[in-house]
């Protein structure tokens, strides 16, 4: 790295002869500036595969056997039996339909409200700190303090939600059993994802727009844009990367819920609300069939990559159009 | 040359340090005593992994009273327990097992020792403890039937308890009826309770736990004695009344809507307490929870109702079960043997923890008196199938009889499904 650029042994590159010299130099340049690059990057890297990447590839291989967890049983291979078992497995269907639910409520309720938040906390208010660590207090707080939390107002008694449902609104003329029944029992999961979930893309939110230039909205205002049309022509378009990162973000972090679902409900009544990781875990840890919990994690992992992949070609389109 | 010498050299030091290490960790040291006696002195280091709860005195009876008196026993052994909350100890054991990490000794839920036997991580007790029947005849028939699996024993019930009907008395006094002995009395009560805003009976899940007793009551079972299958015993006609006399109680608005898993319901014991629910089953462990949170409520406790036959409830509990991979497999025996003598029994039943010694059975009532009901129950209690397919099997009886309590099937669809699909679990482990 300390090696002077006239002592490092440029590469031969094919080019006309007069501009070689110089373009040795750059290429040296370049090198260099990639091994830094390459230096700095290897000790995350190498607690990235030491953590995530091995675990990973011996998971994959995992899913592809009946795996014993004594030492030195047999662990037969079964190639794609643990895979072709998930898709007949009503319970990993209907799972997999409950995180697409839970992600369809979750994703856009709390990035219109993250947004209408920041929106909000980035005007010139009094007190805005004070709100900003408000809203963002939940996003910090233990996931299995508020699951409890959330049990409690959704309790079948005459908890908050019960209140909220019979005396308030008056949806309903008696209290609801929440986690009896799947749909029900799903909403309140969802609600505690909003609820905790509302700050952090509130956070995201505010500082792109901080990132607006003020000269851009002033400049609007003088060509006579209200306020709406200076946030949806000026603040909109340069935020539209933080959008399209906390979209994609949050849409893996639902497919991916886990704590609040295994302490609220466990995944039942029977199966109704269980989740992939829910049942991933039963599978592995409580019944012992590793390999088809692995099946499953890695059916979840490819659905959720490839659609992550998919938003996230799209998005660059979106922008680069 | 000098090299070759040299190799010889240093695989020659290696060999005596490996013979070294050995003979330090052999857990026997044969020394002779001044008299000219040989005598064996146990030594070394035994690891026990345990889920007694931090936040009781269970812990420092442990730590406290039985492992020092052991140690002054064996000077030369060191017992290392690793209290770990019960949730965890689970997926700790079956991880350590993968990692062959396990300690020597693990008290293991009763529910655990066919499965890990079935992994072939527990030592055979019945065949490598040369006074294993001794230990056998003490204890409670039914809590050494969850250390079996095929044919051979893997552990000794370290503690023991049953659920019996915990009861609110002056409840029953209010509505000026007489406490049900038998499910038809039970079932008789509901009007009254109902007319009083109770629920006659309450429990929160339909798995084996909470089913068994009613279904065995009543006649039914689980699986034949081998545990090889579960039709003709889990949809006998037998097991299909005991389901069905709590689905009827639950049609008629007797049970609270809990016992479909709602986990945000009012629990078993706050509804007893609060003079919501008349009854419910419950263990031991319920009177110190009852006398910290509702101490002005008294807690009364009977047999679970009884039925064609009997008043059979669940045995839980705990069993003590030694590691293939433990390295001080005497020691960690002997430390076993002080675990089930009388004075460490009796030790742990000062804190809640019920002894497996029949023998002291009488004894008990002095320490606590609402042991009484445990352990008359005990005498005709069994444990849940012992069989590594037990957790599937419990989580399919509870979607079953679920769906039967909420009308989708009627009791015997629901346990004919229930029992052929154990059957197909059962199969794999026979």
């Amino acid at each position: 790295m300390s090696t002077p650029p006239s002592l490092a042994a440029p590469p031969r590159t094919a080019g006309s002869g007069s501009r070689r010299p110089r373009q040795n130099l750059a290429v040296a340049g370049r090198r260099r500036a990639i091994l830094a690059a390459y230096s700095f990057v290897l000790p995350g890297f190498v607690l990235y595969a030491l953590v995530m990447l091995y675990p990973a590839v011996q998971t994959l291989l995992l899913s592809f056997r009946e795996w014993s967890i004594a030492p030195g049983k047999p662990s037969p291979w079964v190639g794609l039996d643990n895979y072709i078992q998930a898709f007949s497995d009503p319970v990993f269907v209907d799972s997999l339909v409950n995180s697409a639910a839970y992600t369809a409520f979750t994703v856009p309720l709390q990035m219109l409200i993250g947004l209408g938040l920041a929106v909000l906390l980035d005007s010139k208010l009094p007190g805005r700190v004070a709100f900003r660590v408000l809203f963002y207090l939940p996003v910090v707080t233990s996931w299995v303090v508020v699951s409890l939390l959330f049990q409690y107002i959704f309790s079948s008694g005459d908890g908050l939600a019960n209140n909220v449902v019979v005396h308030m609104l008056g949806i309903s003329s008696e209290n609801v059993s929440w986690f009896q029944e799947r749909w029900t029992g799903m909403f309140a999961i969802a609600i505690l994802g909003v609820w905790k979930g509302i700050g952090w893309s509130m956070l995201i939110f505010l500082a792109a727009l901080t990132a607006v230039p003020e000269a851009l909205k002033e400049a609007a205002q003088l060509d006579g844009a209200n306020a709406f049309q200076r946030f949806w022509h000026v603040s909109m378009p340069a935020i539209r990367s933080a959008l399209s990162v906390v979209f994609i973000l949050l849409f893996i972090g639902g497919f991916n819920v886990f704590i609040s679902v295994l302490l609220m409900t466990g995944g039942g009544p029977g199966n109704a609300t269980q989740v992939p990781l829910t049942y991933m875990y039963q599978q592995a840890f409580k019944f012992l069939n590793f390999g088809y919990g692995s099946a499953i994690s890695f059916t979840l992992t490819l659905i959720v990559l490839a659609a992550s992949a998919l938003q996230y070609s799209w998005s660059r389109r979106k922008l680069a159009d | 040359m000098n090299h070759w010498k040299s190799g010889v050299a240093v695989t020659a030091a290696l060999a005596s340090l490996t013979l070294a290490a050995c003979s330090s960790s052999s857990p026997v040291a044969t020394s002779v005593t001044s008299s000219g006696a040989v005598s064996n002195e146990l030594t070394g280091t035994v690891t026990y992994w345990h889920a007694y709860s931090a936040d009781s005195p269970e812990v420092s009876t442990l730590e406290g009273t039985i492992i020092p008196a052991f140690e002054k026993l064996h000077p030369g052994v060191t017992v290392k327990d690793v209290p770990i909350p019960y949730d965890e100890l689970h997926q700790k054991l079956i991880t350590a097992a993968a990692g062959e990490q396990l300690p020597d000794l693990v008290r293991a839920d009763i529910g655990w020792v066919p499965e890990l036997a079935n992994l072939g991580v527990l030592e055979p007790l019945s065949t490598s403890m040369p006074d294993f029947q001794t230990y056998a005849d003490q204890v409670y028939p039914g809590t050494l039937a969850t250390n079996k699996w095929k044919g051979t024993y893997y552990g000794l019930p370290l503690d023991t308890n049953t659920r019996v009907l915990l009861y609110d008395a002056s409840l029953f006094d209010k509505v000026g009826i007489a406490v049900p002995t038998t499910v038809d009395e039970l079932m008789a009560a509901g009007p009254a309770l109902k007319e009083a805003g109770a629920y006659a009976f309450a429990d929160n899940g339909a798995g084996g736990w909470n089913m068994l007793p009613w279904i065995w009551s009543a006649g039914g079972d689980i699986t034949d004695a081998d545990v090889t299958k579960a039709t003709g015993y889990l949809n006998s006609a037998e097991s299909v009344k005991g389901i069905q006399n709590l689905v009827d109680m639950y049609n008629a608005g007797y049970m609270p809507d809990i016992i479909l898993g709602d986990s945000g319901g009012l629990q078993t014991s706050d509804g007893l307490a609060t003079d919501k629910y008349a009854t419910i089953l419950d263990g031991p462990w319920m009177y110190p929870i009852f006398a910290g949170q509702y101490p002005d409520f008294t807690v009364s406790s009977s047999q679970v109702p009884a039925g064609p036959g009997g008043s059979v409830s669940v045995v839980g509990g705990e069993d003590i079960v030694m590691t293939q991979s433990s390295t001080n497999k005497d020691a960690a025996m002997e430390f076993m043997r002080y675990l089930l003598s009388e004075e460490s029994q009796l030790a742990m039943a000062q804190v809640g923890q019920m002894p497996v010694l029949s023998n002291l059975g009488p004894q008990l009532t002095s320490i606590n008196a609402y042991y009484a009901q445990f352990v008359e129950q005990l005498q005709t209690a069994k444990p849940r199938p012992p069989t590594p397919a037990w957790s599937q099997i419990d989580s399919i009886m509870q979607d079953e009889i679920r769906s039967a309590m909420r009308g989708d099937k009627t009791v015997q669809e629901a346990l004919d499904e229930a029992a052929s699909q154990s059957d197909a679990l059962l199969a794999q482990f026979n």
